[in-house]
């Protein structure tokens, strides 16, 4: 049991006043699989920034193999063996798998890049350490898991011997994550070593030798897995007794609110995202998409927002052909949106937050007189959201651009659901923020639920879905392959089947489900 | 009618193409680098005018290959200016670019009233070289095509040569070298280059001075041979063309060439046509040129949305 790699004492103050680290130590043994935990802004992405060069630590040391190095980028930590894989891939689309890996350190022959030594060599390196990938396409064409595997396979053509993967899961569907597994486990029998970040409990618990926990910048704590609990780690990283648990929806009359018929969108290549789609959503239910990235949800969302135009098929709400209307008039017809991208589509990042919140209210007389807002009444409205949505604020006047990404997202919840609307689209409305955040947003939203509002949800995060769905539609290529009332027994292999295409309910199944 | 096809199809007139074709070419393998790179050249006007007026007044006193060395260096110079501002400064490329089409506007004007006493023109007060015609009329005595393969290939500037050289030279890199491979990197996603070790900066300054090299080429071809001497705004718009060339062109360096030769194409029909056709105003032909590069970019945009 030899450590390969160990960070003491370490401590990083960020130019802002920010303390992201503090007095941090962590010890990793060689081949093994070394989970780091904790909330969103606990210090976990920055001690792995400094542990690959990208940030220097205002204190504290770096061992590799027992001894001192200084990762002042992170070149010098790949020359040293860390390689990183970050959330957000690196690659080139239109290259191929073996053109991103080779990239920066490329087989020559003479003047030429030697483009059949490079396949092969990529080839040699997906087999060994079961990473299958095909190594001639070009990685636009390839989902998400694969795309990571070349990420991971660009760190092991540099030799790395420590392997940081930040929140590899996040992105997969349940099938990818055991592929992914499998991958790890094969890394760590071939004496590499993992340093695996995530936030999802079970998974870390299921693939990891050895769990550190952090919380507000401090290590506080490190356990053997075997010897974790989802509940003991959840308790460690929040300091609390966290309850991630919704009630489904109580039984009652619960009538159509909003029909969708026929319903075609088209992305953005001009294909079709969605082909003609039939759903009904009821007052007081949560329906949850299950989809893996790129099937048409995002699409559906945007059409059914008013982002996107739609080709075919007609939406009513409570009776109202919404189809062609306005995103202003949609809303005056009782819809609000969550949408999945809370920077680019959910707020105005140099505007203020009481700004942003009266920005879908700018036809209501409480804040706008004879065309002149009230600055008064805006601000007081906002104070009044940020107090219930508790919202960690310097104050109203403040950019929402400079929250915290669970803050901004609260904000964005807190316009949306103030509007008290009929229906609601909701897409990831927990990516990126932190559990106790998390647990006070499903918990708002189902109180927008048992309020009566008709939710549609989707979500990256299976138990997300699952935790929040009444009912369950997982939709493949654009169309809806099954549909399920949220029981359970819905598990999340049963939806991965179904996601990744290997599996579609009947035309009467599906049609008595969707009833 | 009759006499337009006739000028259209005659081996003169795919001499005249290959004439006006070459400056474009090379200021549109210049544009292709710095876009494929990611720092988009807008200054391939104002490059192209200044290398004219430096290769002019070095070819006054010195051989010809000079000046053109000379108005190489001048383009490569500004590119380098550009990247300074743009990637050291962070200032933005496309003002930046225009910066230097508007000083190389003025500042042709005053430095050859400097040079020559002249606000004009250089012909008739300073003596420049002309780049050397390449004689091909020894394919002349080949049965059939001879005479017309001497007609369309023969005289026609070494930088011509060049030029066409320099099409398959560019794809050679970008495509088959590993060098190229981190320039097309850098342009497409830079956060990739920079996970691999490479440096997006480094990449676009040499893009940009490779840029305004071949920017500068195209200026002493169309001042040492083309026309030899300086005039005013002597480039007319051929740098903006040659980015509609590099859009057209899909950012290939093959069909880059293809589109340049179309838009030179219609140059030389515009210096044609006046000709045949007297009775057109010669302002109404000489837009000829532009009217195609927008057209030909609202069909080829066109063509990609609904693809």
């Amino acid at each position: 049991m030899t450590l390969i790699l160990e960070a003491r004492g370490i401590d990083k103050t960020y130019p802002g006043g920010v303390h992201a680290n503090q007095n941090i130590d962590l010890s990793v043994t060689a081949g093994t699989v070394h989970a780091v935990v904790g909330e969103n802004g606990a210090g976990k992405s920055t001690l792995m920034k400094i542990l690959f060069g990208v940030e220097q630590p205002n204190a504290g040391e770096i061992l590799l193999d027992g001894k001192p190095i200084v990762l002042h980028s992170p070149r010098a930590a790949i020359a040293a063996g860390i390689g990183m894989v970050f959330q957000h891939f690196s690659l080139v689309p239109s290259f191929t798998v073996a053109e991103n890996v080779v990239l920066g350190v490329e087989p020559r022959s003479g003047l030429k890049l030697d483009r059949k030594r490079a396949a092969e060599t990529v080839q040699a390196l997906a087999e060994r350490f079961r990473l299958p990938v095909d190594v001639e396409s070009p990685v636009e064409r390839l989902p998400v898991g694969q795309q990571q595997r070349v990420e991971i396979l660009k760190a092991l053509y540099r030799e790395a011997r420590v392997l940081i993967l930040d929140e590899p899961t996040a992105v997969l569907a349940p099938q990818e994550v055991v592929e992914l597994f499998a991958a790890i486990r094969s890394l760590t029998e071939q004496g590499r070593t993992i340093l695996f970040i995530a936030h999802k409990l079970p998974e870390v618990l299921e693939i990891s030798d050895r769990i550190s926990v952090m919380r507000a910048g401090k290590m506080v704590g490190e356990v053997a897995a075997s010897e974790a609990t989802e509940k003991s780690l959840a308790r460690m990283m929040v300091g609390r007794d966290v309850a991630l648990k919704v009630e489904r929806a109580h039984k009652g009359p619960h009538e159509h609110f909003c029909r969708i018929a026929g319903l075609t969108v088209k992305n953005d290549r001009g294909l079709d995202a969605i082909k003609d789609m039939d759903l009904v959503l009821r007052t007081g239910e949560i329906v949850g998409i299950a989809a893996v990235e790129g099937n048409g949800q995002s699409e559906l969302f945007d059409a059914l927002g008013g982002l996107r135009p739609i080709e075919g098929g007609s939406v009513e709400l409570g009776g109202i052909d919404v189809t062609d209307l306005s995103v202003e008039e949609k809303r005056d017809a009782g819809l609000a949106h969550i949408p999945e991208d809370r920077i680019a589509t959910g707020s105005a990042g140099g505007a203020t937050i009481a700004e942003n919140i009266v920005a879908t209210e700018l036809g209501d007389t409480r804040f706008v007189r004879r065309g002149l807002l009230d600055g008064k009444a805006i601000r007081d409205h906002a104070v009044e959201l940020i107090a219930k949505f508790s919202v960690r604020a310097p104050g109203p006047d403040a950019a929402i651009g400079t929250l915290s990404g669970g803050n901004m997202q609260k904000v964005v919840v807190a316009r949306e659901l103030s509007a008290k609307p009929r229906m609601l689209l909701v897409s990831h409305p927990t990516r990126g923020v932190d559990l106790g955040a998390t647990e006070f947003i499903w918990q708002r939203l189902a109180e927008a639920r048992d309020g009566g509002a008709s939710i549609l949800l989707t979500s990256a995060d299976l138990s997300e879905l699952l935790a929040l769905a009444d009912r369950m539609i997982v939709l493949y290529r654009g169309r809806i392959v099954a549909a399920f009332a949220n029981t359970a027994d819905l598990t999340p292999e049963v939806l991965g089947s179904y996601m990744l295409g290997f599996a579609a309910q009947g035309h009467e199944e599906l049609k008595a489900a969707l009833a | 009618m009759e006499l337009i096809l006739n000028t259209v199809f005659s081996a003169a007139f795919v001499a005249a193409i290959i004439r006006t074709t070459t400056p474009i070419l090379f200021a549109s393998l210049g544009g292709l680098l710095s876009d494929l790179v990611g720092s988009l050249n807008v200054a391939l006007e104002g490059m192209m005018l200044i290398s004219c007026l430096t290769a002019v007044l070095v070819s006054a006193y010195a051989p010809w290959y000079v000046g053109v060395a000379a108005g190489m260096v001048a383009g490569g110079a500004l590119g380098a200016v550009m990247a300074l501002f743009h990637l050291r400064f962070k200032a933005d490329v496309i003002l930046v670019g225009f910066a230097i089409n508007i000083i190389a506007a003025g500042g042709t004007v005053t430095a050859l009233n400097l040079a020559t006493g002249d606000k004009g023109t250089s012909i008739g007060r300073v003596l420049s070289a002309a780049i050397p015609e390449l004689d091909l009329s020894f394919l002349d005595p080949i049965p059939v095509v001879g005479p017309v393969v001497t007609q369309m290939f023969s005289g026609h500037s070494y930088l011509t040569w060049l030029g066409a050289f320099m099409v398959f030279a560019i794809w050679y890199f970008l495509y088959r070298m590993p060098g190229g491979l981190r320039f097309r990197a850098v342009g497409e996603y830079p956060p990739a280059a920079e996970a691999a070790g490479i440096s997006p900066n480094k990449l676009r300054t040499y893009g940009l001075i490779a840029s305004g090299m071949l920017a500068g080429l195209g200026g002493a071809q169309l001042a040492m041979f083309n026309f030899v001497g300086f005039t005013r705004d002597m480039t007319n718009g051929r740098g903006f063309i040659a980015l509609g060339a590099v859009l057209l062109g899909r950012r290939h360096p093959v069909g880059t060439a293809i589109a340049a030769v179309l838009f030179g194409a219609f140059e030389a029909l515009s210096i044609a046509l006046p000709g045949i056709l007297p009775q057109i105003p010669g302002e109404v032909i000489h837009m000829i040129p532009f009217v195609v590069t927008v057209v030909a970019l609202m069909l080829s945009s066109k063509r990609k949305l609904t693809a």
